[in-house]
């Protein structure tokens, strides 16, 4: 029987995952939506990652490299999963692919459909998103960064002041969105950064509520954020931003200076959260998987086992399972490889 | 790297009873406090925790805070540095206590080297701090010394805590139990050897000291200066 893992999704997690099963000797079947790999970061035009601002690009089409060069891969581009069959594991995958529907026997599915960007007009018009076009988001900045043109979209103009407004569709209650997302500060500081050493003479501000840089990005992002290239942490979140006089004002509170500021910026940068994807929401209804009340799928034994799913067999990894920086999306990604792989032929465990 | 907070529309306190400085003069003097090679080594940067603020004798009893030394610092805040120039460096007690800081600041030190700049160029603000230390002045920059225990007023310093007037109730007590061999009191506080007022004048003319006294109190410098250059000529010693 030609068994295979399937893994759904092509973005940082899916392809750790895929890699890692893959150099287990395992037949693998990536099933990618887009017409290439690499997901979020190249979908959305990321110039850097985050921490050690390697070329995101230049960092996907190298793991897209090496699962290629696994001995017995199958790549499903502009492919989608439309059915898996009902009851115990192996199951049945049902791809819809350019050319046609595809069967494919997978003893292990590993979902890896990740995340989307929190949509700042989701629930109310948060800072004048969609009204002010110098109001922007990290990944519009991020595809900005790309093309090596930092510019007010108003007037194409360089700015002179920038703002980062960290939490953005993250722990708050009325938004729905409990949790930290996670990345935001160390990606926050990471572009701001970037801003700094594109335009030296601007200033940068991040507000925000606490820095959340855990681990080594503290001396990888943060100080040398604050230090090295004076980007601006001032503890307080922006209530609105206004139009005046051609820039936008943002009030909020100096909290640690305990006075009200109100500052006219260039751009405004929302540093928004995850929440998860379309493809994460639909995948988990369509595998019957549990998801937790945000839509991302729930972990059944963590903190130690990050990967398994409420169905045998079923694992999920990266975004899938919650906000994820790289790392995780790796190391859960390796895990649900290795599971997976345990699950072929008669080795069955997992 | 220009001010965030010289925007108009940034409000903040305005400091009361203080003359108006142009834009310009102030930018000059925190230039100085921020090019000074002490400097980079004594602010990196400011989590805001207030830390040192905990630790530190004098917040407790002024409106003083090391934490809003380092941040202003820290954010290169031209005005509220300036503003803290004129009033807030002259409550700090210089015991660096703020350094147990976890990002390795020094906001003692900032006061220190902003204090420099604010005697060296004769602000207004500085002589009038300094007005009353003349006396202290003379004493330390003619002898090296100034106080001995047995001049303390119990209650003249509040930051130095209530145990003060405990001790002084007892001090001959208390100093008989403690190492120190001098016993001094201000009959013998101020004997202090040849060799080391020769040494102290050589420091206080080659380091510039007694120069910045004359930026704040004339009277005092005439004296201070005379008095070094006699003995130093005695001692046939050439400055």
């Amino acid at each position: 029987m030609n068994e295979r893992v399937v893994v759904i999704g092509g973005g940082p997690a899916g392809l750790s995952a895929a890699i890692a099963a893959g150099r287990l000797g395992a037949p693998v079947t990536v099933v990618e939506k887009l017409g290439y790999l690499g997901g979020r970061p190249i979908e959305e035009k990321y110039a850097s990652l985050t921490p050690h601002l390697e070329d995101a690009e230049v960092v996907m089409n190298r793991m897209a490299a090496d699962l290629e060069s696994c001995a017995d891969v199958e790549i499903l581009l502009q492919s989608e999963v439309v059915g898996v069959s009902e009851g115990n594991a192996p199951f049945q995958v049902t791809i819809q692919t350019p050319q046609g529907a595809v069967e494919r026997v997978a003893p292990a599915v590993i979902l890896a459909t990740g995340f989307q960007h929190f949509d700042p007009g989701r629930e109310t018009q948060l800072y004048g998103y969609y009204e002010f076009p110098d109001v922007i988001a990290l990944q519009d900045l991020e595809a900005m960064l790309k093309e090596g043109s930092v510019v007010r979209p108003s007037n194409g103009q360089p700015p002179k002041r920038v703002c980062f407004v960290q939490c953005v569709g993250s722990r708050d209650r009325q938004i729905g969105n409990e949790y930290c997302s996670k990345v935001c500060c160390g990606v926050a500081s990471k572009e701001a950064t970037e801003v700094r050493m594109a335009l030296p003479d601007s200033e940068v501000f991040i507000f925000y509520i606490d820095m959340r840089m855990y681990g080594y990005w503290e001396s990888q992002i943060y100080w040398p954020a604050q230090e090295k290239h004076h980007v601006q942490y001032v503890k307080g979140i922006i209530t609105e931003v206004l139009p005046k006089e051609g820039r936008l004002l943002v009030r909020g509170e100096d909290t640690t200076m305990g006075r009200p500021m109100e500052i006219p910026m260039d751009l405004v940068v929302l540093s928004v959260g995850m929440e998860p994807s379309f493809g994460t929401r639909r995948m988990a209804q369509m595998l019957g998987i549990k998801q937790n009340k945000y839509g991302f799928v729930e972990a059944q034994n963590p903190p130690l086992d990050t990967v398994s799913t409420s169905r045998e067999g079923v694992f999920a990894v990266g975004t899938a399972l919650g906000p994820a920086d790289l790392e995780d999306c790796a190391s859960t990604g390796g895990l649900a490889a290795a599971r997976a792989v345990a699950r072929l032929g008669s080795r069955v465990g997992g | 790297m220009p001010a965030a907070t010289l925007d108009p529309h940034l409000k903040r306190d305005r400091v009361a009873g203080h003359e108006e400085f142009p834009v310009e003069l102030k930018e000059r003097l925190i230039g100085k406090v921020m090019d000074d090679p002490r400097f980079p080594e004594y602010l990196y940067g400011c989590y805001e925790c207030g830390i040192c603020v905990a630790a530190c004798p004098s917040a407790r009893f002024y409106d003083f805070s090391p934490r809003r030394i380092a941040q202003a610092a820290s954010r290169r805040d031209v005005e509220l540095m300036f503003q803290q120039m004129q009033e807030d460096i002259w409550e700090c007690s210089q015991c660096f206590s703020c350094l147990r800081c976890p990002r390795g600041n020094n906001p003692g030190g900032v006061v220190t080297i902003m204090r420099e700049v604010a005697v060296k160029e004769g602000l207004h603000t500085a002589k009038e701090a300094l007005a009353g230390y003349s006396r202290i002045i003379y004493k330390i920059m003619s002898t090296g010394t100034q106080v001995s225990p047995d001049m303390l007023q119990p209650d003249a310093f509040p930051d130095w805590g209530p145990e003060v007037k405990d001790v002084s109730e007892n001090l001959d007590l208390w100093r008989r139990m403690l190492p120190p061999e001098t016993l001094h009191t201000t009959a013998t506080g101020w004997k202090v050897a040849d060799r080391t007022l020769v040494e102290l004048y050589v420091i206080w003319l080659e380091t510039g000291a007694l120069d910045m006294i004359a930026q704040v109190d004339k009277g005092i410098h005439m004296i201070l200066e005379e008095l070094m250059e006699e003995k130093l000529e005695e001692e046939g010693i050439e400055v």
